[in-house]
Parts: C-alpha cells; structure tokens; sequence
C-alpha cells in the first residue's frame, strides 16, 4: 500500500485548478479541522459552524482561481474566505431571528449575567482573551464581528484615529502572544 | 521608508488577518517585492496563526464531508481509467464515483436535450396535423372541382361534336333546307327539316317551339300528295335529330299529339308548316 503522499501548497493549488477530486479530498481533510475551528471562533455554534465550513470548503472549490500565490499563503487565503463566511453568517436575517429568540429565553435564565455566554473560548479568540480590554474590544469587533473601522468609531465614540492606533497596537501585541 | 518601523506598526497583521482597507492593501503588495524582509515577517505571522489554527482543530462531523463532495460531484473532473490490454476477456470495471457522476452529468444533459426535442417535435406535429388536415380538405374540395369540370367537359365535347355533325349537314349540297315557320296565331314559332335528297333521310331542327307538356309530344308529319304521313316524333335529342326516311313530299309540318304519336295529325293542334321548294 502506497503511504498517502504529501502535496506541497504549489501542488496541491496546481491539482485544485485542475478540478481535480482527489486534491479536494486533500485539502479538505488537511485543513478542515483548522478552519473549522477558526469558524467556530467567530459564529460561536458547533452546528451552524459545520454547515459555514461547508460553504466555505464550497467557496474555495469555486474562487481556487482568485488565490493568488504572491500575496500570501493558501491557509491564509482559505482563513479568510472562512472568516468572511462566518461574519456574513452572523449578519444574515435568518440568524439575527433565531438569535433574538435565545436571547429572550436565556435572558429569563440568565438575569444580570454577561450578555455574551462564552462557555469554551479556545484558539484565536483565547489569544485575543489575554490582550488588555481596550485592545481586546477592538479585534473582537473587527476580526470576530467584521465592523468597519468606522463603524466602530462611532459605536464606541472615540475619534477614527484613535480606533486606527489602538488597532495597530493590539495588532503588534497579538503579534507577540500568539507566538 | 523604513521598512523595519514599517513592519512593526502593525501593518503586517492587519493585512494577514484581512483588516487592512483596499489603499493599505495595495500598498503592501506593491511593497512586498521589494522587500524580502517585509515577505519573511508577513509569512512569520501567517505561519504562527495557521500553527494556532491546527493546534485549535476541531473535527468536523462526517455528514459534512458527504454533503459536500455530493454537493459538488457534478464539478470534479473524470478520472481517466487505464484500460489493459487483454482482449480475451472483457474486463469489468467498477464504476467509480467519478466516473460515475460524469456520466450522470451527461445523462443529465441528454436528458435536457431530449425532453427540449421532444417538445418541438410535438408542437411541430401539432403545427403539421393542422396544415395537413388544411391541406387534404384542400385537395377534396380541388378533385371534387376537377371533377365537375372534366364531366362538364365531356357534355361540351359531346355537345361540340353534335353541333359540329349538324353543322357538316346543314351544309351538305344534297341537302334540302324546308324552314317551317309558325302557323296563323302561332307566328312566333319555327322548325326546319333537312333533307337528304340521295338517301332520304329527314333531319328535324325545332328553333323554336313551346316544351311539350309532360304527357304529350311533337310530331312530323310528310304530305304526300295531299296525305299526311308520319315522319317520326321529336325526342330529347341534341340540336337536330333525325327522323324516318321519306321518299317523297310537298310539305311538312308538325303537331302536337299524345306521348308516342297519333295515326292521323290533330289538325287543331297544327304549330308550324312549310312547302318543300321544288
């Protein structure tokens, strides 16, 4: 029995171009459990994650034409296509509605509690966690929850500026911790 | 600009993690060629969030993985299946799931293509049954025409060539011309007897005379030396018809008698009369 060969990025997005079904196979059981997992992240639902993941594993298949090599590697490109897919699931009417129907009932439960329930914070979002608060609400909101730089300017009433800085900085700092 | 102040602003994840706007972007890809260690930091941090990434991996449930190769079974391509080279036995070859859904797909498009011709050839056959009931009522009514025409012509040829008989004898130079006109109080009333002096024959040309009421019928009658002899009854014959044979007369005329004929004229009802000239 031939071992199971290892395709190098070049390869493996050669074959994907190429249509090819066992390259989707590949890629698909290498990096679904990371991107999964990346999903998972940002729309906070194991299930609803499973059925984002599938988008984007489908999303891929069809723009694998758009990845360009020189801007930067194929997880990052695929992180991307993931992360787009969650927070566009986040905004999208069906999941706004079953979510104000969890709110209510858990607001019943769970009266005077944290209005955001994170039973099991893990990966990215973990490392975003140990970044100081004025740090950690501005990743959350623009790599977890997709707002505009402007957007968030004006939801939290401080200048574009400063949101533009405090970013860099945050930026810098989880340089360092996810290292 | 420096690069290394560049490169820890901030720049560099902010790109990585898809934060950074479209000037800022462009901006870094005009850059990163020019600097490879611009392309080493980017590449630092897109590595430590792949490596947090694989470390965090969840595995995804197995329903996902058959709904999505099913949901794009239709985009993969055929795997090509090498065929040996052994004649002797007919080799089976599984279907494999590749193979199999392109030929689905081609079944599909089959499929599609087939019900399309066979919905135009439907309404063709609709459209044609029409132009074809159209055309074979056309053609019954056109034989039923011809073949009125054809008989009309067969009465014309048969009337031409009567005529044209008649013709001949009214013009034969043996024939002798006896017109009749119409008798006092019947003025307006004509006959004229040819007769063929060599054979005797009389010929009868009623020009004009009343139509003989249904039970009665005109008859032809030779004097001879003073005595009325019959020279035939008038039927339905075309133009001129011929009579008996009359060996000698002075005059003829014509009556109206009962269906078949009298023995002796019915003098009252005498209609035209004429002197054969000498």
């Amino acid at each position: 029995m031939e071992a199971v060969k290892k395709y190098s990025e070049t390869e493996l997005v050669q074959l994907l171009k190429q249509k090819q079904q066992f390259a989707f196979s590949y890629l698909y059981d290498n990096y679904s459990g990371a991107l999964l997992s990346v999903i998972i992240n940002i729309v906070n639902d194991t299930e609803l994650a499973n059925d984002v993941l599938q988008e984007v594993f489908i999303k891929i298949w069809k723009q694998i034409e758009s990845y360009d090599e020189l801007k930067g590697r194929l997880f990052t490109w695929m992180l991307n296509v993931a992360r787009n897919a969650s927070i566009d699931t986040l905004r999208s009417k069906g999941y706004q509605n079953s979510q104000q129907n969890r709110e209510l009932t858990e607001a019943s439960y769970d009266a005077g509690g944290t209005t955001q329930l994170q039973t099991d914070v893990m990966g990215l979002r973990k490392v975003v966690h140990q970044l100081k608060d004025e740090y950690k609400i501005l990743i959350e909101l623009t790599y977890f929850k997709g707002y505009t730089q402007d957007e968030i300017s004006k939801m939290l009433s401080i200048p574009l500026g400063t949101v533009k800085t405090r970013l860099r900085t945050a930026l810098i700092q989880l340089r360092t911790v996810i290292k | 600009m420096n690069i290394d102040t560049y490169i820890s602003s901030g720049v560099v994840e902010s790109y990585v993690l898809g934060l950074a706007d479209t000037q800022e972007a462009a901006e870094m890809e005009m850059l990163i060629p020019q600097y490879p260690e611009l392309k080493k930091a980017i590449e630092e941090f897109e590595i430590s969030l792949e490596v947090a990434a694989f470390a965090n991996a969840v595995t995804p449930s197995e329903d996902t993985r058959k709904q999505l190769m099913l949901a794009l079974q239709d985009d993969f391509v055929a795997t090509v299946i090498p065929i040996t080279k052994s004649e002797d036995t007919p080799k089976v070859i599984p279907f494999s799931n590749t193979t199999s859904t392109t030929q689905k797909s081609w079944v599909k498009y089959l499929a599609a293509a087939s019900v399309i011709l066979l919905v135009a050839s439907a309404a063709l056959n609709v459209y044609y049954y029409s132009k074809y009931n159209e055309a074979s009522s056309q053609v019954t009514a056109l034989l039923n025409e011809k073949n009125n025409l054809t008989a009309d012509n067969q009465k014309m040829q048969v009337k031409y060539l009567d005529l044209f008989g008649n013709f001949g004898l009214m013009t034969d130079p043996n024939m002798v011309k006896v017109s009749m006109p119409g008798i006092k109080g019947k003025e307006n009333n004509l006959a004229t007897v040819f007769w063929d002096s060599k054979t005797k024959d009389v010929y009868l040309l009623a020009n004009k005379l009343p139509e003989a009421p249904s039970d009665k019928q005109y008859q032809l009658w030779a004097l001879v030396d003073g005595k009325p002899v019959d020279a035939g009854m008038l039927t339905d014959c075309n133009g001129i018809c011929k009579l008996k044979v009359i060996e000698k007369a002075q005059a003829f005329a014509i009556t109206l008698e009962k269906k078949g004929g009298s023995p002796t004229p019915n003098l009252n009802e005498l209609y035209v009369m004429g002197n054969v000239r000498a």
